[in-house]
């Protein structure tokens, strides 16, 4: 069953809105009624948070609603993929993305942004958190089959443990299994440039790249 | 501050109630759009400077009602310290209202200031927050120690310590806050002004590193500072207190240093305003601090001349400067970098409202903190010199000269001009701005006369 039209304005409307009750209530109502969940992912709920990030990238939209919104994919999704199981049918995500601000960096808003906005385009996140260490980055890379590694840092003093992690990666033998990208104040396309890694200025940016490098052949 | 007040703090930290941080934060969004409503604050974007002390009343009682409601969220045990009403007023009653920056005749006394208050503000300089090189280091300090209207200085931070990559919590973190605490030193020696305050030594990020950058003879002393933070929004961590501690073992100065973002947790400039000032208060009842270094930056541009940016200092200036006795500092951030007018012209927007709602002037932090070594000591004697043309100004006089300021850079805040570098900009060996440098201070200073600002010094030097 194709997404009712009401069902369809009113979810989008509460993914907007950033209102995580009526969203989960929503989404509870459409599975009951027998709505396909992979339906309302890919025509409800993608579109929705696609327009938040677009809001937010051109000001209309700050933090609070791009959490928001988040928030109410969130618990939605969590019915979705219940119901996805439920049914036998499978789910795939644009790709998997482990992401994390470097050892020693505790500054994580925009990292934060990052995982907010590739999670609303599909990708499957592993958010490793603020001061993660190389070795951190390798382990969750190998556990989860990562197809991406994006790293975040503010500070100059940081900088050097985006290198350092990638050096981990290139000593481990396995720097050709995954894109390595980053961003962050600290970071600039020709630094990245110089180190072989990929970048993005900004988390709307970080989101093309990361469906770019899913669609580049690979290494 | 009773003597086991850190003790005390402690405690609560690890009994406070436990909370994931992602849960603090969606709490803190909705409960700050809720005191937004319930306090009435609105936004205009016709009156950037409000003459409305009922608005600025309503700010500080919203902010205050969220620090007892929130509290501290701390990072390292997941719990809130939380404080109650009557707690949180009585310690900011005792605030100190004026501190002692620096030693011998090169002091000066920082002291609350009032809405449009007469009493100049003290000005802070140097490339606090900003990237600089190890090589134009020492003659960025000097320009601005050197300027006669500058009181203090700020040690920024030079992410290399003889061409390797600083790292944070290793050796090198150590050593290069002992060289830049040096380097300050030598810096306020150079220019004749031993006994400065120096504010911090910015490149290290850990206690560890901060505490390295005292030294009597050739670093920091207690007459001097380092910045405690907060990380945005209303959370610390036992770095952070532990700064404090070392700070009361050393007698030294300790700056609460708040990053607010507009359009970050507060959301819009309402919201932005409200958190702002539960975060002074988190660095009165937490740090016990000595003054408050208010670092506002925009989510996207990462500056606060904006028309946002501006509203939101107008309110908060007034909230704290009217409801509290505590000292506020104004960190002004730019998109510009040097070697532009465009700076000028932000810097000049930032002096005006920080000076009529009851701030010292901090400055500047030009770039948004992306470009190495674009700042000197010449936008600081700008800032200096329209802060203490803004003395006279009202509210209202402020609220209608911002907007014809921000006429001259408004277009470029999206495409900003970063200018350039400190030594395409100064003589490096005379430590002196350039010919074409200064021709743009003095014209932008004309433009400034011509809408109204009245300088204590001469405009353009006869050739």
């Amino acid at each position: 069953m194709s997404v009712p039209e009401s069902v369809h304005q009113r979810l989008t409307e509460a993914f907007i809105e950033g209102d995580v009750e009526v969203a989960e209530a929503i989404t509870t109502e459409a599975l009951e009624a027998g709505v396909d969940p992979l339906g309302i992912i890919n025509e409800v709920m993608v579109p929705a948070l696609t327009e938040v990030g677009n809001r937010f990238q051109t000001g209309e939209y700050f933090l609070p609603e791009l959490m928001m919104a988040g928030e109410a994919a969130e618990k939605a999704s969590k019915l979705l993929e219940d119901a996805i199981v439920a049914s036998g049918q499978a789910s795939e995500p644009l790709g998997t993305v482990v992401v994390g601000t470097v050892e020693g960096d505790v500054h994580d808003i925009g990292k934060n942004i990052v995982v907010t906005m590739l999670r609303a385009h599909g990708f499957n996140v592993v958010d490793l958190g603020r001061r993660v260490a190389p070795s951190a980055f390798t382990d969750a890379a190998k556990e989860n089959n990562a197809d991406i590694i994006g790293m975040s840092s503010l500070m100059t003093t940081t900088r050097p443990a985006i290198q350092n992690t990638v050096n981990l990666f290139e000593e481990l033998g396995i720097r050709e299994s995954y894109q390595l990208i980053a961003g962050g104040g600290s970071v600039t396309g020709d630094w990245a440039t110089e180190i072989g890694i990929g970048y993005s200025e900004d988390a709307a940016g970080a989101v093309e790249l990361c469906k770019q490098l899913m669609d580049a052949p690979s290494n | 501050m009773q003597s086991n007040w850190l003790v005390e703090i402690m405690k609560r930290a690890q009994s406070g109630p436990f909370i994931k941080e992602k849960d603090f934060e969606l709490k803190l969004i909705k409960r700050i759009k809720e005191l937004v409503k319930e306090y009435d604050i609105k936004y205009d974007a016709n009156d950037l400077v409000p003459a409305d002390d009922d608005m600025a009343d309503r700010v500080y009682q919203a902010g205050l009602q969220l620090f007892v409601e929130f509290g501290a969220y701390c990072q390292s045990t997941e719990r809130q310290i939380l404080f109650t009403h009557d707690e949180v007023v009585d310690i900011v009653a005792q605030a100190p209202s004026e501190v002692i920056l620096g030693m011998g005749k090169d002091a000066v006394v920082m002291r609350h200031r009032g809405v449009e208050d007469p009493v100049r503000p003290i000005v802070h300089s140097g490339p606090t927050g900003l990237p600089a090189s190890e090589e134009f280091h020492p003659q960025i300090l000097l320009s601005y120690a050197q300027e006669p209207l500058v009181d203090c200085l700020g040690a920024g931070s030079v992410a290399t310590y003889m061409g390797e990559g600083i790292i944070p919590g290793t050796p090198l973190e150590l050593l290069g806050a002992r060289r830049d605490a040096s380097v300050a030193r030598e810096a306020v020696r150079m220019a004749g002004r031993p006994g400065m305050h120096i504010n911090d030594v910015a490149v290290p990020l850990t206690c560890s590193g901060k505490m390295a950058a005292f030294d009597p003879d050739a670093g920091l002393r207690s007459c001097d500072g380092i910045l405690v933070s907060q990380m945005v929004e209303l959370k610390t961590d036992y770095d952070q207190l532990s700064r404090v501690a070392h700070l009361y073992n050393v007698g030294g100065i300790t700056v609460d240093l708040m990053t607010p973002l507009i359009g970050g947790l507060g959301g819009r400039a309402e919201g932005t305003a409200v958190v702002s000032v539960a975060d002074h208060l988190l660095g009165v009842v937490l740090y016990d601090a000595d003054y408050h270094m208010f670092s506002l930056t925009h989510l996207t541009y990462v500056n606060n001349t904006d028309p946002l940016g501006i509203w939101i200092q107008a309110m908060v200036g007034q909230a704290l400067s009217r409801n509290t006795p505590i000292i506020l500092l104004n960190d002004i951030y730019v998109v510009s970098g040097a070697g532009t007018k465009e700076l000028l012209y932000e810097c000049a927007a930032g002096a005006v409202v920080g000076t009529v709602c009851g701030f010292n002037m901090q400055g500047a932090g030009t770039t948004g903190g992306f470009n190495r070594d674009h700042f000197s000591g010449l936008e600081t004697r700008f800032i200096a010199e329209v802060s203490r043309a803004s003395l006279s100004l009202t509210r209202q006089e402020a609220s209608k000269l911002i907007p014809k300021i921000m006429k001259f850079y408004e277009d470029t805040l999206s495409e900003p001009n970063r200018g350039r570098p400190f030594n395409e900009v100064y003589d490096v060996d005379t430590v002196q701005p350039t010919a074409e440098w200064l021709d743009m201070y003095y014209s932008v200073k004309e433009d400034m006369s011509k809408l109204g600002l009245k300088f204590e010094y001469a405009p353009r030097p006869k050739a």
